[in-house]
């Protein structure tokens, strides 16, 4: 068995461009199951079915402009997505139709993020604050940017947020990490 | 090869030191410019990435998360406060009502009217002092014009006088033939000469009276 030894600065990117994969297809693969490579990093799953493809003029060579029904962390987006800036990354792979069924059954999805919209101040600009203006416990706003990619929120009025951005450290995701300090 | 460069030209710099003000401040380029490509010898170095736990991954995930929702939280905020100031407040105020914007407008204007009464009084006086200035010099000017004129007039009568005097010796028509019989009656002799020791002798035949004498004794 031959050994194969790789030489050179590593990469993250694994796998062929959009259009390797697409142009060697029948009817362009569509209907098929690409993959990042770079998206299996997360324990849910994400993985792309191609809808339609576009080939674009030969100013742009290994690019390709192709429709998909996105799933990102287990989530599949409601409206169709274009894939055509990022098509060139040669990042993608290709699910064997056998293996398409197992691959993209969704066991578990992100959970969704639900951000408090208000959060304490740092402590001295709260000094401040409470100096100028007298209140006991002044809150600042969250700042948050919608985007149809995010699969968190704000919290809505009334509704309970699972997670406060905390001044501080707040509480670890590893304790293990701060045996000795804290 | 850069470093050989170099270091002529500070040696060079050396030897002009003493008598030029030809000075080099080396700061940049300790390493390799930017436009160089990469040295042979580095040319298949990898660099070695430290290798992270996805325990640690996780929590500087969660540590950089919230670092930049707080600084972006704490940069809307100064926002907002900053706007909601230069629109309430000029200065000190943090909420002005429409009255006590009224109330300090008229101060302003009560303020502005003492100080516009001031400086009128001061810039009538002041006007005052330079009209005062301005006559007394007009009316300087007039006296010494005056003055010039009279004296002027004085020096004409008195020409005019000198004249009139003259006229009376003029030779007239009538006058004529007896200013003639006169002149004839009376004739001037303007020739004069002069000896070594620069006596003059009117007269066209006059002598000096040593000769005049000797000559009168000839005769």
């Amino acid at each position: 068995m031959s050994v194969v030894k790789l030489i050179g600065r590593k990469t993250d990117f694994r796998g062929k461009t959009l259009w390797e994969i697409v142009g060697n297809l029948k009817n362009f693969g569509v209907g098929r199951v690409v993959v990042r490579n770079m998206f299996e990093r997360y324990p849910e799953k994400s993985f792309m079915r191609i809808l339609k493809v576009e080939a674009v003029p030969n100013e742009e060579i290994r690019k390709v402009k192709v429709t998909v029904e996105k799933t990102f962390r287990g989530v599949t987006s409601q409206k169709p997505v274009v894939i055509f800036s990022s098509s060139y990354k040669a990042d993608f792979k290709l699910i064997p139709k056998d293996e398409e069924a197992e691959y993209c059954k969704v066991s578990n999805t992100k959970k969704q993020v639900i951000l408090s919209p208000e959060m304490d101040l740092p402590p001295l600009l709260r000094e401040f604050v409470i100096d100028e203006t007298k209140q006991t416990n002044p809150r600042m706003k969250v700042h948050f940017k919608e985007n149809l990619n995010k699969l968190s929120r704000l919290a809505k009025e009334g509704e309970k947020p699972n997670l406060e951005v905390p001044i501080g450290l707040g509480t670890p995701v590893s304790p293990k990490l701060y045996e000795n300090c804290l | 090869m850069l470093r050989s460069a170099a270091t002529n030209l500070l040696r060079q710099a050396d030897q002009n030191l003493g008598h030029s003000s030809f000075n080099l401040q080396f700061v940049r380029y300790r390493r390799k410019p930017r436009w160089l490509p990469v040295a042979k010898s580095k040319m298949f170095r990898i660099p070695e990435h430290p290798e992270q736990s996805d325990e640690e991954k996780a929590e500087l995930l969660r540590l950089h998360n919230h670092y930049r929702t707080q600084m972006r939280s704490v940069r809307l905020f100064l926002r907002e406060e900053a706007q909601r100031i230069r629109q309430t407040s000029s200065a000190d105020h943090l909420v002005m009502t429409p009255e006590e914007e009224e109330a300090e407008f008229q101060k302003c204007v009560a303020i502005n009217d003492e100080w516009n009464k001031k400086i009128s009084e001061e810039r009538n006086q002041r006007l005052e002092a330079d009209l005062q200035k301005t006559k007394e010099f007009v009316d300087e000017r007039l006296e010494a014009f005056r003055e010039r004129k009279e004296e002027h007039i004085e020096n004409i009568d008195a020409i005019v006088k000198a004249e009139k005097e003259m006229a009376k010796t003029f030779i007239t028509r009538e006058k004529l033939d007896e200013a003639i019989e006169t002149a004839l009656a009376n004739p001037i002799d303007y020739n004069f000469s002069i000896d070594l020791k620069r006596n003059m002798y009117h007269g066209r035949l006059t002598r000096p009276e040593k000769e005049q004498r000797q000559l009168e004794a000839a005769n």
